[in-house]
């Protein structure tokens, strides 16, 4: 793991929220409408979640020039992408394509990069050819983000959250709202 | 002056007339312009209420929009209260785009009523609603009440400055009212007093000084001129009354006093029980064969002699004792206190030795007037004026009658 990077892992929500009650005044107010992502039952119940997060992510990512829609490939074998095609919860349409482990296209056919079960080395390649290029990238399987993915995603028992790879989004093109920072802060 | 016409009840004074007009003034003048400072400042800060509703709307709004679109309540929760906590905020709501209620906030210990407060509805404020926006989607919509307890602070508090101030100012008008009590009012008392004076102690020679103030002055200037008359006519009148006084009590021709001034001389020598009279003498005077001069000289000589007489006994008598005409050929003496027979003696002897000088008569001959002289001495001789002057009469008619049985060796009229 690089010195300096550092990884903001969104806890379980439970635990935050206890944490909270006890520390926060808000604590006091009425309890918000749980709508974090409810991971539906059923074979499918990360596909929607990843889906909804997939699609978050990239409405509030800004390329230097705005893609319409926006070109998602997806490299290696991705267990939750089935819905990652047309258009997405966040108000985006994404038009997908399939690449194999090891394409030097991505950096030009890409906007979104979503890596599957891929070996750490050979994602650190794939994303090592879209580096300083103005692609999202997201990692399905590497829960400890040490993959270098600007985002990771993590499926708990209950929820879908994700990490955030904050060096890896300080140098990519791409611009992330700030906001979502928060969506991701794990402190 | 009104006779009758006086109230029962005391009178304002100058002073209090014009503090109870300064009073209602300045209770007029700041309670006017602090109503006045009031609402404009309340219609100026309900503004900024909305503003800052609106403003925290929007501010929710951002924060809490990616939020909505990854759907994370916890994010959600806290975008809300970062914003809300700090802006005098009643409840913030949160709905999704189709008017669902996605969460609530409230701050702690605070009222979450949702309905309309009496504030909202008196000053016309409405909550703030702002629809949330992600791209060109609408995602949701927040709603924010304020804390209306913020308006009422503002209104008491400057219903609080603005007793303080009418209280300041009430301090510096009963200052100001005192020093205009010192201008106004104390000339004012000046021309009273001088009024008064002159009134009761009849001090007519007194003025009054000028004031500074151009309507007091000029009241003050018409007074003094009015003053001055008034002392003219006193003075002549008092001047009339005394000629008149000393004419009623004295013989017009000698000069001496007359009957009347005598008896009332005499009444206060006798004194009273209160007071113990010291001794003193009478002498009753008369003069010799006046009836013959008149006869035979004529009245003008008579007077003439009559005056001589006069001068002669006012020559020879002190300067407390006093000597009067009765009416005719009369005269009397009243020699003050003390009085023995020597002195009366001597005085007698005196009068006798004045009268020995001759009286130039209008026709060119001289008579020396020659006068029987009749004494009593209080309180030997009589206690009472009236026996006093019975008493002195008889002595000097007893010293005529002796006079005419032994002439003098030589007659001493022609």
């Amino acid at each position: 793991m690089k010195r300096g990077t550092q990884f903001f892992r969104t806890l379980s929500r439970m635990a935050l929220l206890a944490a909270l009650a006890a520390s926060c005044p808000l604590a006091a107010a009425p309890p918000l409408t749980e709508i974090n992502l409810p991971l539906s039952s059923g074979p499918d119940r990360f596909a929607l979640g990843a889906a909804r997060t997939v699609g978050s992510i990239l409405a509030y990512s800004r390329w230097p020039a705005a893609p319409d829609p926006v070109r998602l490939c997806v490299i290696g074998a991705a267990s939750h992408a089935a819905l990652l095609n047309g258009p997405l919860p966040g108000g985006i349409t994404v038009s997908r394509r399939n690449l194999p482990a090891g394409s030097s296209d991505a950096a030009i056919m890409c906007d979104a990069l979503y890596l599957g079960n891929l070996p750490l080395s050979e994602m650190r390649a794939t994303i090592g050819t879209v580096r300083g290029r103005p692609v999202v990238t997201i990692a399905e399987d590497d829960p400890d983000c040490r993959s270098e993915a600007m985002f990771c995603l993590v499926f708990g028992q209950a929820a879908l959250s994700f990490e955030m790879n904050i060096d890896a989004i300080s140098r990519s093109a791409v611009r992330i709202d700030p906001r979502v920072l928060r969506m991701a802060r794990g402190y | 002056m009104a006779a009758g016409a006086s109230p029962p009840t005391r009178l304002p004074t100058i002073r209090e007339t014009l503090a109870r007009v300064h009073l209602r003034l300045v209770l007029l003048a700041v309670l006017l312009s602090g109503v006045m400072l009031m609402l404009s400042g309340l219609f100026t800060i309900r503004d900024y209420f909305e503003r800052n509703l609106a403003l925290v709307a929007r501010t929710v709004s951002y924060a809490v929009e990616p939020a909505i679109v990854f759907g994370d309540a916890e994010a959600m929760r806290d975008g809300i209260g970062s914003v809300a906590q700090l802006h005098d905020v009643r409840l913030v709501e949160l709905r999704d785009a189709e008017g669902r209620l996605l969460g609530r906030w409230a701050p702690p210990g605070g009222d979450a009523a949702t309905g309309e407060t009496l504030a909202e509805r008196v000053l016309g404020i409405a909550p703030a609603r702002q629809v949330i926006r992600q791209g060109d989607r609408t995602i949701g919509e927040v709603r924010v009440l304020g804390d209306t307890s913020v308006l009422l602070g503002y209104l008491l508090s400057g219903a609080l400055i603005s007793l303080c101030c009418l209280g300041l100012t009430i301090l510096a008008m009963r200052l100001l009212a005192r020093r205009m009590e010192e201008g106004v009012v104390a000339p004012l008392s000046d021309i009273a007093s001088v009024a008064h004076q002159v009134r009761s102690q009849r001090a007519f020679d007194r003025r009054v000084s000028p004031s500074g103030i151009a309507e007091v002055d000029s009241f003050g200037r018409d007074f003094n001129a009015l003053l001055a008359e008034l002392e003219g006519w006193h003075d002549s009148l008092t001047a009339e009354k005394d000629k008149l006084a000393h004419d009623a009590t004295h013989d017009p021709l000698t000069g001496l006093g007359n009957r009347a001034l005598l008896e009332r001389s005499l009444q206060a020598a006798v004194g009273d029980k209160v007071r113990p009279a010291q001794s003193f003498a009478l002498l009753y005077l008369d003069a010799d064969h006046f009836k013959q001069v008149n006869d035979r000289h004529g009245h003008q000589a008579g007077d003439t002699l009559l005056i001589g007489i006069a001068d002669r006994l006012r020559s020879s008598i002190r300067l407390h004792d006093r000597a009067f005409r009765l009416g005719g050929d009369e005269f009397a003496v009243v020699l003050g206190p003390t009085v023995d027979h020597a002195r009366l003696a001597n005085v007698v002897g005196r009068i006798e030795t004045a009268m020995a000088e001759p009286v130039d008569l209008p026709s060119g001959k001289a008579i020396s007037p020659s006068l029987s002289i009749g004494a009593a001495i209080y309180p030997d001789d009589g206690a009472s004026p009236q026996d006093l002057l019975r008493r002195a009469d008889e002595q000097m008619y007893l010293n005529k009658l002796r006079k005419r049985d032994n002439p003098p060796a030589q007659g001493q009229h022609a």
